[in-house]
């Protein structure tokens, strides 16, 4: 590491100074100086920015949560789980994976508000993780619509749209979930199945086993 | 108001609560406004505890619960519902701060920076993210993250150090 590299590390991120730039620093009076210089300003900047924080906030933000109530939503989810679990039960179904079904829940109820939330996302970004995933983007597969990263049960997905000839299909990318075999579910008229990638998993949610499996089909087609 | 608590919501406390101080700095700073502020970190909370049932990666949180303010501030922004603090007419409450005079120093400086810079700034110091977790937050590149911060911390101390000023003017 030069004195330039350490400087623009530093001025990224002075808190997180690598030990190569430490190397460098305890050898380079200058350099030493400048990071010296740069966690003191990070001191005074972070003690400015630590506004007081107004007089019972925790409790005025955690009872609203306690006394909130969403009768309607959950009612219409446990109806819905409870008529899929039937008929689960009474066709012999094997259980539903819990994480192709939260695929599908997030389809149904947070999809619409991810899309209206997200800023224009680069597809360049989610044809690098689906590369990095082991996983092909042809052509054939349909128009790709990355969405944005997005908070999944998992942990994080990379959230995409894919208009197949076969219908919408929802695709959500978890490089960091491991996963052994596939697995599926079906809830409110979707399907869903969470399949292992070289690297993470993927959920696939869509109308139909169909469009569910040519999809499968073309993402692995490396 | 008197709440009774489950299991559930005591996990959403327990996982939430360390977060809540800088959750409302961040809202605070976005907006420049404590009341908007607070009303910004009501709904993020909101929002989070109807997900929380999907959240399995519980570790995440902090980062999760800043994703969802940061989303929710640029849709009210947009909406024009939530009304931010124009630079002129902002007006400091110094009694809110450790420091006031710096504060104001602090409050004229972040004004001077892009949104994009200031964003960034705030979600590194206050919310302790690395550049690519703001990426993520973002929806940008880590690279881009980096080039925000570096010239937001070059603007700061050109801002707040009178003799980074004059070093520089000698420089040049």
């Amino acid at each position: 590491m030069n004195c330039l590299e350490l400087r623009r590390a530093v001025l990224a991120d002075p808190r997180r100074v690598d030990t190569q730039a430490m190397q460098h620093a305890e050898q380079c009076a200058g350099c030493m100086e400048f990071l010296g210089q740069a966690l003191q300003s990070e001191a005074k900047l972070a003690s400015a920015l630590r506004v007081a924080v107004p007089e019972g906030l925790r409790a005025r933000l955690l009872d609203r949560t306690a006394a909130s109530r969403r009768p309607v939503r959950w009612l219409a989810l446990a109806a819905s789980l409870l008529v899929a679990a039937a008929i689960a039960f009474f066709i012999g179904s094997p259980k539903p994976d819990p994480l192709a079904l939260a695929g599908i829940n997030f389809v149904v109820f947070e999809e619409a508000q991810a899309i209206a939330d997200a800023k224009p996302a680069d597809p360049a970004v989610f044809a690098r993780v689906a590369r990095e995933m082991g996983l092909s983007l042809p052509e054939q597969l349909g128009e790709v619509n990355y969405i944005c990263f997005y908070p999944f049960a998992a942990g994080a997905a990379h959230h995409a749209l894919v208009k197949t000839p076969l219908g919408k299909v929802t695709l959500l990318l978890i490089p960091e979930r491991p996963l052994a075999a596939r697995a599926i579910a079906a809830a409110y008229g979707l399907e869903a199945a969470i399949v292992p990638a070289a690297v993470g998993a993927i959920v696939i949610i869509g109308e139909s086993g169909r469009s569910i499996g040519r999809v499968e089909t073309l993402l692995k087609s490396i | 108001m008197r709440v009774i608590r489950g299991s559930k919501q005591t996990a959403f406390e327990n996982a939430v609560g360390d977060c809540l101080d800088d959750l409302y700095r961040y809202a605070y700073w976005l907006c420049r406004d404590r009341w908007q502020a607070e009303d910004l970190a009501q709904e993020t909370i909101l929002r989070a505890w109807r997900s929380w049932p999907g959240l399995r990666e519980h570790r995440a949180v902090k980062g999760w619960l800043f994703t969802i303010l940061y989303r929710e501030f640029a849709r009210s922004a947009s909406r024009r519902r939530l009304n931010t603090v124009s630079d002129e007419d902002l007006l400091m409450e110094p009694e809110h701060h450790v420091d006031p005079g710096l504060a104001l120093d602090l409050n004229r400086a972040l004004r001077g920076l892009g949104e994009d810079s200031r964003n960034a700034l705030l979600l590194q110091v206050l919310g302790g993210f690395s550049c690519a977790e703001i990426a993520q937050v973002l929806g940008t590149s880590e690279g881009a993250v980096m080039t925000r911060l570096t010239r937001a911390r070059q603007a700061l101390r050109r801002a707040l150090e009178p003799e980074e000023r004059g070093r520089e003017a000698k420089e040049s």
